[in-house]
């Protein structure tokens, strides 16, 4: 008897310390899934190694209270909190509140204050005991809107009536093996519902880090609670585990929650972060003359050059592919933007058609489809060796503006615009291209090109190095224009990009009389790489551009033909042997604009002289002109010369003929 | 001593899915079975919005991997086969004292469907369609699996009384077989059938 009493007391014993750390952990399962400041998911693994009832933790470092119920969890602060009461008697229920506070979207964070024994204005806790709330200390309770979203409770009913000591009797589904048994089990299962009731997500998203949330979950545990009225205990829904018989009374484990929060408002939101954009090319509406120092210094400026063979990320759709004219050099043959394909009033340049497309570069893979991002312009824009028009005005500014537009349309608009404007002649297609300016057709004949397959004249071609130099720069498909080679200096080869500017500026001269070195069926390609080495290093309208960066679109490309055109206009007469071309004349364009016959321009670029020009041109592109390198300059140059001698040759002759046939009529005459 | 056996409720699923659902509900079962000493870890699952739980076994993970990998190996090979199950028993001494069935109805790729019926110019139109189907069906299945799972959880806590003292050993508690279909529907039958008959269940003996 003594010892089955002993045994009945232990085993009572042993049943009251089951249901006690049953209630321990219960409310432990809970909370470690609902109270967001501390949850298991949110152990980092040094954490979890730390924490002796980690799951990765052995057994051995497993604490005692851990292995309750063969269940290992990792430390839940809140769980100890409030477990103190049902540590010393297991006869009250608990019952674990999960509450969804909503606070307002224009909640002003600092009418917010940390706020203790919030508890206390419930009139639970006035009314009832043993009932801790950790307090909302987020959100003052005037601001914010509470409600329970599950309401969790955990009660041992002891059968005082059924008393064990009657009779000794040991029933095996009442002993504490099968408790404790049945137990394990239960608490299985209440780890694995936690996790599948819609409240879980809320806690997920919580703990997530980077989120501003508008709604926070609370808890409170209470030993009693008001009941829910009707209404709300219409909106929720119940699951109860099945309870555990013991002896001396009966555990059970129910839930009442809400079955879809998708009524509550849990908006959350990303913070933006700040992130730096390293290949960022801003708006052209923005700064337009923005240096860009992903750029690379160019080495050559060509005076003549325009840098606006720059892409930009908004330029694709501008700048279609277009005919390789190029340079937006002092030449005012450059072609302008009417030598661009008829479509180009809407700024995008038709398909290639022309079989004669180049290899394709990488340039010109992008030139057709505004696909190239920012990544581009350092690819395709190493130097700058054409003189920019350094106006990024829009094109009506200048008389070039459809030059500068050409430009800017396509990443090779500047051979196409030159190639146009060489021609400057009335067998320039006038659908395709710009008109050649006046004062550049009688300043430049020799410019004026007939024959689109006519043999490129250096200047020409130097004329049309300009951005394409840079657009184009490190390719190596070179093609001869009209079979033409550019300069005596180099072999400078406009690389035409395989895009539909080009090719579309092809198909513009075929049939034409225009004799562009650039309007070419054949692929032409000029090696901007060339240009540099062809100069003395003598950097022209780099430094001071490159910081503005990339050509911004399409009024620096305009202003770039328009400084073209200005300088054209204002370069010497052909018949001017100078040695020195002076930027400086631009400044007279008067003067140009009279003379009909070009002097060669010499080399003597400066990056300022450009500048003045593009300033006294007005352009405001400046920056545009500090891309030529002297390398451009000094390639132009020799292109002038050349022309200059040509055209000297071809006057010396027809006067020479002029003179023989005069001299016949004379004779004739006195003959007669 | 009883077996208790447990028919889960019948999914549907997609070729695809079947690796998920059968991870969820495999994991879920051990979980309640494995009553040694585990550590729990929580799954997100990959195709829903589902969290189950695992009991932090890398043999038992790997033991179930292998298993779905068989199951999708078999199903691969008989795409006729609608009903097909896994089955998963509770063994001591070869002693049969639990079985859940896991019932999938897998059902076939919709693309040949597609191929068949439809001229190829619809093809562009169906498939938006079959995107907006399939969001459909993944919110169906994933709630008919919340209730598989809920399913296992109350057949856990109601069926208590035949299982086994638990051992003080580390997560698997009871030895456990994972069983799939056999080549022939005939013969899977009979496989079953004839464990049953093995275990000695009163049941059927009778």
């Amino acid at each position: 008897m003594a010892s089955s009493q002993s045994n009945i007391h232990s085993e009572s014993a042993k049943i009251e310390q089951i249901i006690t750390e049953f209630f321990t952990k219960s409310l432990h399962i809970i909370l470690e899934s609902r109270s967001p400041c501390v949850s298991s998911r949110n152990y980092s693994g040094e954490q979890i190694l730390s924490s002796p009832s980690s799951s990765s933790s052995s057994s051995s470092s497993v604490k005692p209270r851990d292995k309750w119920f063969n269940l290992a969890l990792r430390v839940c602060p809140s769980a100890l909190e409030n477990i103190d009461l049902w540590r010393q008697s297991n006869q009250e229920p608990m019952v674990v509140d999960v509450i969804l506070i909503q606070r307002p979207t224009d909640l002003d964070p600092v009418r917010c204050s940390p706020r203790r024994g919030l508890a206390r204005n419930y009139s639970l806790k006035e009314r009832f005991r043993n009932c801790w709330n950790p307090g909302q200390e987020e959100y003052p309770s005037e601001v914010k809107r509470e409600k329970i979203i599950e309401r969790w409770i955990v009660q041992y009913e002891s059968r005082k009536s059924r008393d064990s000591s009657s009779g000794g009797k040991r029933t095996g589904s009442t002993s504490s093996h099968s408790l404790y048994k049945k137990s394990i089990i239960l608490l299985r299962s209440l780890y694995v519902t936690v996790r599948l009731l819609p409240a879980y997500k809320l806690f997920r998203d919580l703990n997530s880090s980077g989120q501003i949330h508008t709604f926070n979950l609370d808890h409170r545990v209470c030993s009693f609670v008001e009941p829910f009225t009707r209404r709300e205990e219409a909106e929720m829904q119940q699951f109860g585990f099945m309870p555990i018989d013991t002896n001396g009374g009966r555990l059970s484990l129910s839930v009442l929650y809400h079955p879809k929060l998708s009524d509550v408002n849990l908006e959350s939101s990303t913070p933006i972060s700040t992130q730096l954009i390293p290949d960022y090319v801003g708006s052209p509406m923005t700064d337009p003359l923005k240096r860009f120092p992903s750029l690379p210094v160019t080495t050559h400026v060509s005076p003549s050059s325009a840098p606006f063979c720059r892409r930009h990320s908004w330029s694709y759709d501008l700048y279609g592919a277009s005919a390789p004219s190029a340079s937006p050099s002092p030449s005012p043959t450059y072609s302008d933007s009417r030598g661009f394909p008829s479509n180009m009033t809407s700024n995008r340049l038709p398909p290639t058609s022309s079989p004669h497309h180049p290899p394709e570069t990488p340039l010109s893979s992008n030139t057709s489809l505004a696909h190239n991002k920012n990544t581009s312009f350092d690819e395709y824009w190493p130097s700058p060796t054409f003189s920019p028009s350094p106006s990024p005005s829009p094109p009506t500014h200048v008389p070039g503006d459809h030059l500068s537009k050409a430009l800017l349309r396509s990443e090779s608009a500047p051979v196409s615009i030159s190639a146009a404007k060489l021609g400057g002649s009335p067998g320039l297609p006038t659908t395709h291209m710009l008109p050649p300016s006046p004062s550049l057709k009688g300043t430049r004949p020799g410019l004026q090109i007939d024959n689109v397959r006519a043999p490129a004249r250096p200047a020409d071609v130097q004329t049309c190095i300009t951005a394409q130099k840079i657009l184009y720069a490190g390719r190596d498909e070179v093609g001869n224009l009209s079979g033409a080679k550019i300069s005596s200096n180099s072999s400078p080869r406009i690389s035409f990009s395989r895009s539909s500017s080009r090719l579309s500026f092809q198909d513009e001269f075929d049939g034409s009389d225009f004799a562009c070195p650039f309007a070419v069926d054949d692929d032409d390609l000029m090696d901007l790489h060339t240009r540099p080495e062809s100069f003395d290093g003598k950097r022209l309208l780099s430094e001071p551009l490159e910081p503005g960066g990339l050509f911004p679109i399409r009024k620096s490309q305009d202003a770039a033909v328009g400084s073209l055109v200005r300088m054209l206009k204002t370069a010497p007469p052909l018949h001017h042997d100078s040695n020195s071309f002076k930027l400086s004349r631009a400044s007279e364009p008067e003067n140009r604009s009279k003379s009909t016959k070009e002097a060669e321009e010499t080399s003597d670029l400066e990056v300022k002289e450009v500048q003045n020009t593009a300033s006294c041109s007005s352009f405001t592109s400046s920056r545009l002109l500090m891309s030529k390198t002297t390398a451009d300059a000094l390639e132009e140059l020799q292109g002038y010369r050349e022309i200059k001698e040509l055209l000297l040759r071809q006057s010396s002759r027809s006067q020479t003929v002029a003179n023989d046939a005069h001299v016949a009529q004379s004779v004739s005459g006195d003959t007669k | 001593m009883n077996c208790e056996v447990c028919q889960l409720k019948e999914l549907e699923v997609e070729h695809f899915e079947i690796r998920e659902v059968l991870r969820c509900i495999l994991h879920t079962i051990v979980f309640h079975r494995a009553l040694g000493l585990v550590r729990p870890k929580d799954i997100d699952s990959e195709l829903f919005e589902i969290t189950y739980v695992q009991c932090g076994d890398a043999e038992l993970e790997k033991k179930i991997e292998e298993k779905i990998d068989q199951f999708i190996g078999w199903v691969e090979k008989h795409p006729n086969k609608k009903s097909q199950a896994t089955w998963f028993s509770n063994k001591t001494e070869r002693l049969y004292w639990e079985q859940w069935y896991i019932n999938l109805n897998v059902a076939q790729q919709p693309k040949a469907h597609f191929a068949k019926s439809h001229h190829s110019k619809v093809v562009v139109d169906p498939g938006e369609c079959a995107l907006v189907e399939r969001s459909v069906r993944r919110a169906a299945l994933e709630a008919a699996l919340r209730e598989v799972l809920f399913q296992i959880i109350k057949f856990v806590n109601e069926k208590r009384d035949h299982i086994p003292p638990v051992p003080n050993v580390e997560g698997v508690s009871f030895p456990y077989e994972i069983t799939i279909p056999s080549s022939s529907d005939s013969s899977f039958g009979m496989d079953v059938i004839k464990r049953m008959l093995q275990t000695g269940h009163p049941t059927m003996l009778s």
